[in-house]
């Protein structure tokens, strides 16, 4: 079911609008226009998680070597820094089977939907 | 905007335990230029400048902004997470229903930098008359692990002679100098606070391996945080390990230490291996005359924070019970610092009796706070 959550506008750059729906909290990210949300828990230690930071981060590479990249792809978690794909909520490359719940967002009107 | 932190595990809640942080941190805005009224005007002139920040180790956390403090923490009147005494009981101690929180300053331990004593033993004055003036009149769930300088252990306790009677101070915080703790160099210490009846307390400094005057690493020296933090534990083992071998506890029998934050899953193994050993040499170090393990089971304490996460849950248990944590362990949460353990989330599946020893009892009865509600 899609919760009417705020105005584009309300949703700070790169910072969370974060909402409760149906008591759950969820964070709502506007990453240069793409819009996400993200259930407000971490699933490592139930942090709130969407009060990290919208970053990239270094890839797998060779000893020795770094290369930076998925530039504002990733949300980092403010408490032990754990790493997850916006897109997805996938624990990146790996590190842990465990994800960030994601929920579908819609902008109509410039009114912004989350389907929760 | 609210936060709501919610618990996602399908474990029913435990019932309510009655909780001590043993591990909370906090944190004074500009470092030394925040201590300056409780500094003389000769000193304020001495750390002047540049002189008066302390110095952080160049491994840095690799997370956003590269510091320890999470950046949920941080006050909305401005400062750093952990330098607003209201904030902190509104964020933490409010939020869990924590009925005290012992503060331990990482900022004090930055002392162990300091190659100068005088400066050394000013300053730890001035961190103590600080938090005793800015925190423990805030609030009385506060209580203060008192700061002392290592580089002059007489110094040091003229400090806990000073200030260890005074009712919200209930432990000995000792940024450790490269010296292990047996070593007969901080007896004076030992003997003031086993006088006054408080534990010390050794925490990692953040300063390891990064400064001539601070603890060594085993073999060498670190080149990233991940590696340092990942070995602080050898400096609890080797420290107690020399406590024990040089008879600190015969000496002063009623002596307790706590060991924050160095984790507890190598216990075991330092246990049996004193024992071991002990049945082969103890000719070696005939003042020991019972199974080293109990003098460690006796006289130290080991803070929950960071939980450690085994491959299965069992084996967590299994520790815990190799570490008779029952007796051995303190409830601790690291506020503000980014390896935070929630008092939601950690030791859902401990036994209750061994939950109430944990987060509470144990933790009363070292630090004198309350007679404990179920023994």
């Amino acid at each position: 079911m899609q919760h009417r959550v705020g105005h584009l506008s309300e949703i700070p750059d790169r910072e969370a609008l974060i909402v409760d729906v149906n008591r759950r909290s969820i964070g709502v990210f506007n990453v240069d226009g793409r819009l996400y949300a993200v259930r407000n828990v971490c699933p490592h230690k139930q942090a709130p998680l969407c009060r990290g930071t919208v970053e990239g981060t270094m890839l797998p590479s060779k000893p020795g070597e770094l290369e930076y990249g998925y530039e504002d792809r990733v949300l980092k978690c403010p408490w032990h820094g754990w790493e997850f794909d916006l897109e997805t909520g996938e624990c990146l490359f790996g590190v842990s089977g465990r994800r960030a719940k994601t929920y579908p967002v819609e902008v109509r009107d410039d009114q912004v939907y989350v389907e929760a | 905007m609210t936060i709501t932190v919610e618990v996602t595990s399908k474990v029913a809640a435990p019932s309510r335990t009655k909780i001590i942080d043993s591990d909370v941190h906090p944190w004074i805005n500009g470092d030394i230029k925040g201590l300056m009224p409780y500094l003389s005007t000769a000193w304020q002139r001495r750390f002047e400048g540049s002189k008066s920040t302390l110095p952080d180790h160049p491994l840095r956390p690799p997370l956003a902004g590269a510091t320890s403090i999470r950046r949920d923490t941080k006050p909305p009147g401005g400062g750093a997470g952990g330098s607003d005494p209201e904030f902190m009981l509104e964020d933490h101690l409010d939020r869990y229903d924590i009925e005290y929180a012992v503060l331990s300053s990482i900022q004090a331990g930055k002392l162990a930098t300091l190659p100068n004593t005088d400066e050394a033993i000013t300053l730890a004055r001035a961190f103590n008359d600080y938090f005793m003036n800015e925190w423990l009149t805030v609030d009385s769930r506060y209580r203060l692990a008192m700061c002392v300088a290592a580089h002059d252990p007489l110094a040091a306790a003229e400090e806990i002679r000073r200030i260890g009677n005074e009712e919200g101070v209930v432990a000995v915080f000792i940024p450790l100098l490269n010296t292990l703790m047996g070593n007969r160099h901080y007896y004076p210490i030992y003997r003031a606070a086993e006088e006054h009846g408080l534990p010390v307390l050794i925490h990692p400094t953040g300063t390891e391996g990064g400064f001539q005057t601070s603890v060594a690493f085993a073999g060498g020296i670190p080149s990233t945080y991940i590696e340092r933090h990942t070995v602080f534990p050898e400096i609890a083992m080797a420290s107690i390990t020399s406590m024990v071998f040089e008879g600190v506890f015969v000496r002063f029998p009623g002596l307790k230490v706590v060991a924050a934050e160095f984790g507890y899953s190598w216990v075991p193994h330092m246990l049996w291996r004193m024992d071991q050993n002990w049945r082969e040499f103890r000719r070696e170090v005939p003042w020991i005359e019972r199974e080293p393990s109990s003098y460690v089971l006796d006289h130290v304490r080991f803070t929950s924070q960071p939980a450690e996460e085994p491959e299965k849950d069992e084996y967590l248990l299994q520790i815990l019970e190799m570490v008779h944590a029952d007796r051995t362990m303190v409830f601790s949460t690291d506020y503000p610092h980014w390896d935070t353990d929630s008092p939601k989330s950690t030791f859902r599946r401990v036994p209750e009796q061994m939950r109430w020893r944990i987060f509470y009892d144990n933790a009363a009865e070292l630090y004198g706070l309350a007679t404990p509600a179920r023994v």
